[in-house]
């Protein structure tokens, strides 16, 4: 089943509206809010047998090409905004959504701006003129309400150096710790595509939930989305291993004073609470530089830019011979002048 | 006006006149090796050296060995710069003496006129605990030529400067920038990966977060004590230096010790 959002009064085709947050038609500026568009086939089951399944585009009538995950794009011979409904129901379905907050152009001009801070990247980057796509995509995640039961049962020191006489005196006081705390940690996201490195994702973080929205299709409509590869359970190890570090460094600023902190033993028992599916925006950034590919993720909400940038190897010698010049020269103008030598 | 011009034209004439230079007595004879510690051709050596930096530092560098407990070698020595009238540039001048007494084992260095504003007691000190070694050894040569190689290093630095700063050799000065350029770039490198924005508070719920148990329970005491460091500088025979006068009254600077 293909979504198709058409404009009721001039009918074009409509898209999701950053600014306004409410899908919007290009052509007359009539806008139709969201939140109370009706989403009742979302409950709906479809049969499971989505992989041979030919998306027909219902403004020209071409074959949508998808891949399996897709589940929403744009008809490749019209460029009409399309949402593959049967990939987003039944359990396929989203509970939440962050809207996109920073438009198509905000993210090129922010993407440049991040661009000409790198000052060692070579000067073809630095004007960023060669961005040769830039695609807004919804990742699926998982976001999880974790409880951590911890018992920390350990060492402390506390050490006070003093002199007296001829000796110099270190005294160090041991203490018994003991810590039981009941900690809880919302909305922990774990990035749930494929082709989404774990690593850039964690990095785009955090995402503010004030946005989280309850999902509606609408919010898809001009994006590329996709459905999850790994359910919440294969993600739960993930993200434990995450909540237990937290967990860690929590209960240690609970002990705060001690020079030394060795564990005797320490037990946490995290546990899921509940498990969400939502889908969070992101900018992906290509980039073409000496017939290389770079790829830029940017988050979709707050505009924070996650992508090593290439290196230029001749600047990176310029600043380092400029800058241990400088320096030589003030070393040596300072030494001159404090002791009257030159060399 | 004519008047005016003149007496311009007058002083301009007297400023081209030649200065009266105040006349030079450099010393003829630099070595008094009345020990025998030096060699005819160390004696010949230290001559030149100290004739040829002589000239260069307007200096007259005199050294003297003996073997007689009967006074102390320094007041020999001001005795001696009195009633020679020693100093390179006028009598009862620039003067850097060095004096040793086999008897005692006594090392004396002193500065006159107004080389001790550069070689001040703590740099004669310098020069003297440098050569120290080699005179226990009993390579006098090398001890004295290092006398005069360090006078001339010593005398480019201002008074007040420690000369032995690391931080003055240019060596030092090229590895320090190079640091310098190599910590600023590693840093700008470093800065362009991208960081986490996340830390172990950004999820945490504290309005549900609750400490159940807690409990820092003491347990004991240990001390354990260490002698505190000494603060001395260098080992032994030093002892120190002194601004003084010779009994003619001429001041000098002086650094005296035993080897």
């Amino acid at each position: 089943m293909l979504l198709h959002y058409k404009c009721p009064n001039c009918g074009d085709d409509m898209a999701f509206d950053t600014e306004s947050g409410s899908l919007s038609c290009s052509s007359c500026g009539h806008q139709e809010n969201i939140e109370t568009y009706d989403d009742a086939y979302i409950e709906h089951a479809f049969a499971d047998d989505e992989e041979v399944k030919e998306y027909h585009c219902e403004n020209c009538g071409a074959i949508v090409i998808t891949d399996a995950d897709t589940t929403a794009t744009s008809c490749s011979f019209c460029e009409a905004a399309v949402v593959l409904g049967d990939r987003l129901t039944g359990k396929l379905a989203p509970k939440k959504v962050i809207p996109f907050k920073i438009n198509k152009q905000q993210a090129q001009e922010a993407f440049v701006k991040w661009c000409r801070k790198g000052i060692l990247t070579p000067r073809g980057f630095m004007t960023a003129n060669r961005i040769e796509n830039i695609t807004g995509m919804y990742v699926p995640f998982w976001i999880y309400d974790i409880n951590s039961k911890v018992e920390f049962r350990g060492t402390g020191t506390k050490v006070r150096t003093y002199s007296k006489g001829d000796y110099i005196y270190t005294e160090t006081k041991y203490y018994d710790i003991y810590r039981k705390l009941d900690l809880y940690y919302s909305r922990v996201p774990a990035d749930a595509s494929e082709k989404m490195a774990d690593d850039i994702m964690d990095k785009l973080e955090p995402y503010h939930y004030n946005d989280l929205e309850t999902f509606k299709t609408p919010y898809l409509v001009g994006y590329l989305a996709e459905k999850y590869n790994y359910d919440d359970k294969d993600l739960l190890p993930r993200v434990k291993g995450r909540v237990r570090k937290f967990a860690q460094t929590y209960t240690k600023s609970t002990m705060p004073g001690y020079a030394t902190i060795t564990t005797k033993n320490e037990d946490i028992h995290t546990k899921n609470l509940r498990a969400q599916y939502a889908l969070f925006p992101v900018w992906m950034v290509y980039y073409n530089l000496d017939k290389q590919q770079h790829t830029f993720a940017m988050n979709g909400q707050t505009g924070k830019v996650v992508g090593k940038p290439p290196i230029s190897k001749r600047k990176v010698a310029y600043w380092f011979s400029g800058i241990s010049v400088g320096a030589f020269a003030v070393i040596k103008s300072v030494a001159f002048a404090i002791s009257g030598v030159f060399w | 006006m004519k008047k005016f011009v003149w007496s311009l034209t007058i002083l301009f004439l007297v400023a081209l006149l030649p200065l009266p230079v105040a006349a030079e007595n450099p010393a003829t004879t630099h070595v008094y090796d009345e020990a025998n510690l030096l060699s005819d051709l160390h004696m010949e050596e230290l001559e030149t050296i100290a004739a040829e930096y002589g000239e260069k530092l307007h200096i007259d560098f005199i050294f003297f060995t003996r073997e007689d407990n009967t006074t102390f070698i320094g007041d020999y020595m001001d005795d001696f710069y009195d009633e020679k009238a020693l100093g390179y540039d006028k009598a009862h001048g620039r003067a850097v003496l060095v004096g040793i007494d086999m008897s005692g084992r006594d090392i004396v260095i002193d500065a006159h006129s107004d080389v001790k504003e550069k070689l001040d007691t703590d740099r004669l000190t310098m020069i003297r605990d440098t050569i120290t070694s080699d005179l226990t050894n009993g390579n006098y040569i090398e001890a004295f030529t290092n006398v005069i190689y360090l006078t001339d290093k010593y005398m480019q630095f201002k008074p007040g400067v420690n000369p032995d700063n690391p931080m003055y050799k240019t060596s030092v000065q090229i590895i320090v920038a190079l640091i310098v350029g190599g910590v600023v770039v590693g840093g700008m490198l470093f800065r362009m990966n991208p960081r986490m924005t996340t830390n172990a508070g950004t999820y945490h719920d504290s309005n549900n977060s609750e400490i159940l148990g807690k409990r820092d329970r003491y347990i004991r005491t240990t001390v354990t004590k260490r002698r505190k460091p000494k603060q001395n500088k260098s080992g032994g025979g030093s002892s120190g230096g002194s601004i003084g006068r010779t009994g003619g009254g001429f001041s000098r600077s002086r650094s005296s010790g035993k080897f």
